[in-house]
């Protein structure tokens, strides 16, 4: 190939090739799954975030339980929330009963769609609903909401929920998403993973266990195996570093759910708690703060009580010392009654 | 920002469409704005750090020329000024905690100062870069460049600003300075340079990256899971950093640069010195001219070779990252690079190794490599000690099952990485005319290729995206 035209000819016919062969080739995608007759699947409610899957459906039952318990103090949150509030403590301690909707590994998606879908619709009137998040959670719209984190959401969301997928599609790219999801519609991706998926992670488990029932076992005890009791017990668990790049307030709150949780309760007149914990402290001293998070705290709660809802920081507090603590920012058990303690004591005026 | 983004797509789509309609030295600096715009997108205070160093590098190679009598001088200023930056951003902290260990054994409680600020994302690679521009300088292989805008461009280029490779100034700044064309088998070659690399990163080591962070996650794993878990890691890291530089060459190319390759199948090495002429060369490379042949290099004998060898490998351990297991990581490799020259001189007469015993010659090494990424990938160094007393005897039936589980499932999703690496060593020894292929069938070859590494990124790509290993260093 020493003539230079024909290597410029046989360049171009081959990076036209590549490209075609890139656009062209995953089109077996739709074939295979007709194929194969893989399941057509819905459109979740996420579309900004994924393509079509399979989803857990939305649960109710929430809605009649605080409807019939109707409690006089509601708290939302994930597992900052539960290593903190003992609701039978706290119900002794204010002598009213305590709606405790905590679900570990949770975001401000799922605290807002609790709020808005099983809160609101239960027609309870609390006198305080109380939510637990940690510095910049509440303007990181994307916070637990990773692949393995959804499944939590899809019992507090129903078919549709724009409000929040607009939310999302600001925070992660706009209207790209649009892109993402032509590319995934035209290819069947989703509708492929679905089948592929599996298969692929089953495969070593067909080669070692041939019989189907016994596989099954083989792969629950390997889950067992790999699960949560056997994880290193770090003092850095679920501690994400902390990253300035999410203190910018102004720049983070329209993209954020706190706007719809501030307007869905002030349109239902129920009155709102923003808790922030304290992370772990360090070297008997409070955790450390940048700058700009101590700015971002300022102007988030700012924000709150202009829109008529309370903010209270644990962050500081000489009561909370390192001694509450177990793993990371989790609170140890016996940790968990002190501060349920404390934080009645704390929010007195909200416990008359 | 990050290649595998939509982000960086539009980003890199525009700088390409802008840039061949510039003429050369708006090319340059176009890619300077471009450069800085891609650093700085989430930090844009890393830029300071950027800047003060080029503008450091720039005027202590001016100096050298002007004023040959301080050319010492002005090393020294660039040396101090570039690894200070370097010290205090990674190490300092390192450095505090075990002055206050040291200090706690014999009583004193020390209140230091912590540092609380995030480590600059590239700064070890940008520096090494940045120094290989003033020691050549120095040593009269490279003449100061008058313009500051080319020694910009040289050490900020942004493809392979953040994980390499790191490109010497005798080699890239040329390239900054003459003219670019736009050359179809360039851009050709480019694009499947740039497929091959998202399909390393996203298929590959993500996916057996979930399998790497589950083991190491575990405080009691059986020996067969841990090493499952290692041989994971190796597969993650590779396929990770290769991944990295296939992208940082491939977008090069379509901006008209070409950039050294920074691996060669370094699992199929056979001995030390053989994974580290394949194995982040152009780390290995830098460390060999710039530290282990200062130090005197093989010309040395006995036990000053043996301390070159450790030196330079304990020092590129700790390149890595501000942790005694890197350390331990980079004297491992130091020590199995002297015991084989050392084997070497015992046993001087040994006879070239047949074909046959390649196999587990590779099997060996790999064995070996795997020792090194078990001390690399575990923080602690107590669990180290706790990982290396595991021993098969000690594992239940379920846990032997389990390891061959994640080891089967890591070697599924590594095949193709294998199958290329053993390709391309099969055809290497060969020498033959080369072959008048059509050139449909070389298209027709990439057209699948491509498609077929496409296909894969969509339907099999991890569903927890992982940053880029090297990113930390």
């Amino acid at each position: 190939m020493s003539d230079p035209v024909a290597a410029r000819r046989a360049a171009a016919l081959q990076l036209t090739c590549a490209l075609a062969g890139l656009l062209l080739v995953p089109l077996a995608l739709p074939v295979a799954n007709r194929v194969l007759n893989a399941p057509q699947l819905q459109q979740t409610y996420l579309p900004a975030l994924e393509g079509p899957r399979e989803r857990l459906p939305f649960d109710s039952n929430p809605i009649a339980e605080l409807a019939a318990m109707n409690p006089g103090y509601v708290v939302i949150g994930d597992s900052m929330a539960g290593s903190r509030i003992d609701p039978k403590r706290l119900s002794q301690l204010s002598g009213k009963s305590i709606a405790p909707l905590l679900q570990a590994g949770t975001g401000p998606a799922w605290w807002y769609l609790a709020l808005k879908n099983w809160v609101i619709p239960s027609g309870i009137r609390p006198r305080c609903t109380f939510i637990f998040f940690r510095d910049t959670n509440l303007t990181n719209a994307l916070f637990r909401l990773d692949e393995q984190y959804r499944w939590n959401v899809d019992k507090v969301a129903h078919e549709r929920e724009d409000e929040v997928n607009a939310v999302i599609a600001s925070r992660s790219g706009g209207a790209l998403y649009h892109v993402r999801a032509a590319i995934d519609r035209v290819y069947q991706a989703s509708e492929t993973r679905e089948w592929l998926e599996p298969a692929v992670n089953e495969w070593p488990a067909r080669l070692l266990v041939p019989y189907r029932r016994q596989r099954a076992a083989f792969l629950s005890q390997m889950n067992e195996r790999l699960g949560l009791s056997h994880l290193r017990p770090m003092d850095a668990a679920d501690i994400q570093a902390a990253d300035d790049r999410d203190a910018n307030f102004a720049r983070y709150v329209d993209k954020s759910f706190l706007p719809l949780m501030l307007r869905e309760t002030r349109q239902a007149g129920l009155t709102l708690c923003f808790v922030r914990v304290q992370r772990r402290p360090l070297g008997g001293r409070p955790p450390y703060q940048s700058p700009a998070l101590r700015r971002y705290i300022a102007a988030l709660q700012a924000h709150v009580e202009a829109n008529g809802a309370l903010f209270h920081d644990d962050t500081g507090d000489p009561w909370q010392a390192l001694d509450l603590y177990g793993d990371g920012d989790h609170l140890s058990r016996d940790g968990r009654l002190r501060y349920t303690e404390i934080f009645y004591n704390r929010m007195r005026p909200l416990f008359p | 920002m990050i290649f595998h983004s939509l982000d960086f797509i539009v980003f890199f789509t525009i700088v390409v469409a802008l840039y061949w309609r510039l003429p050369h030295r708006r090319q340059n600096v176009l890619l300077l704005i471009a450069s800085y715009m891609f650093y700085g997108y989430v930090h844009p205070w890393f830029l300071i750090l950027i800047a003060i160093s080029t503008t450091i590098d720039y005027c202590a190679a001016r100096g050298m020329e002007r004023w040959p009598a301080r050319r010492r001088a002005f090393l020294w200023m660039s040396i101090v000024s570039n690894f200070g930056m370097l010290g205090f951003f990674k190490y300092y902290n390192f450095f505090i905690d075990n002055v206050a260990a040291v200090l706690q054994t014999i009583g004193i409680q020390p209140h230091l100062p912590v540092l609380r600020v995030l480590l600059p994302v590239g700064i070890s690679f940008y520096t090494f870069q940045a120094m290989s521009y003033t020691i050549d300088v120095y040593r009269r292989e490279l003449r100061a460049r008058r313009s500051l805008l080319d020694l910009a461009v040289f050490i900020s280029f942004f493809p392979h600003l953040v994980a390499g490779p790191i490109q010497r100034a005798s080699y890239l700044l040329p390239q900054v300075e003459g003219e670019r064309r736009l050359s179809l088998p360039q851009l050709s070659s480019g694009f499947l340079l740039i497929c091959w690399g998202f399909f390393k990163k996203l298929v590959i080591a993500d996916n057996v990256g979930i399998i790497a962070n589950k083991v190491f996650a575990l405080a009691d794993p059986s020996f067969e899971i841990l090493w499952a878990g290692v041989f994971a890691f190796a597969i993650q890291i590779y396929s990770d950093f290769s991944a990295y530089t296939d992208i940082a060459r491939g977008t090069s190319r379509w901006l008209g640069f070409e950039l050294t390759q920074n691996f060669d199948h370094p699992y199929l090495a056979r001995t030390p010195a053989d994974f580290w002429r394949r194995w982040n060369i152009s780390l290995s490379t830098w460390f060999r001219d710039y530290v282990y042949i200062p130090l005197g290099g093989s010309r040395a004998t006995g036990a000053r070779w043996v301390r070159n060898v450790i030196v330079t490998f304990v020092l590129s351990g700790l390149w890595h990252g501000a942790s005694w297991n890197y350390v331990l990581w980079g004297l491992y490799h130091g020590i199995l690079l002297v015991l084989t020259r050392a084997h070497r001189i015992l046993r001087p007469a040994a006879p070239p190794a047949r074909a046959w015993l390649r196999i587990p010659q590779v099997i060996g090494m790999f064995a070996l490599t795997l020792v090194g990424w078990l001390l690399f990938r575990e923080t602690d160094l107590s669990s180290i000690v706790r990982d290396l007393g595991l021993s098969p005897w000690q594992s239940t039936p379920l846990e032997r099952q389990t390891g061959l589980y994640l080891f089967l499932l890591a070697f599924l999703y590594s095949i193709p990485l294998w199958m290329q690496s053993i390709w391309v060593e099969l055809r290497r020894g060969i020498e033959r005319e080369p072959a008048v292929v059509p050139a449909w069938r070389g298209a027709a070859l990439r057209a699948l290729a491509c498609g077929a590494a496409f296909m894969a990124i969509l339907v099999l790509r991890s569903r927890t995206s992982l940053d880029f290993i090297y990113f930390r260093f």
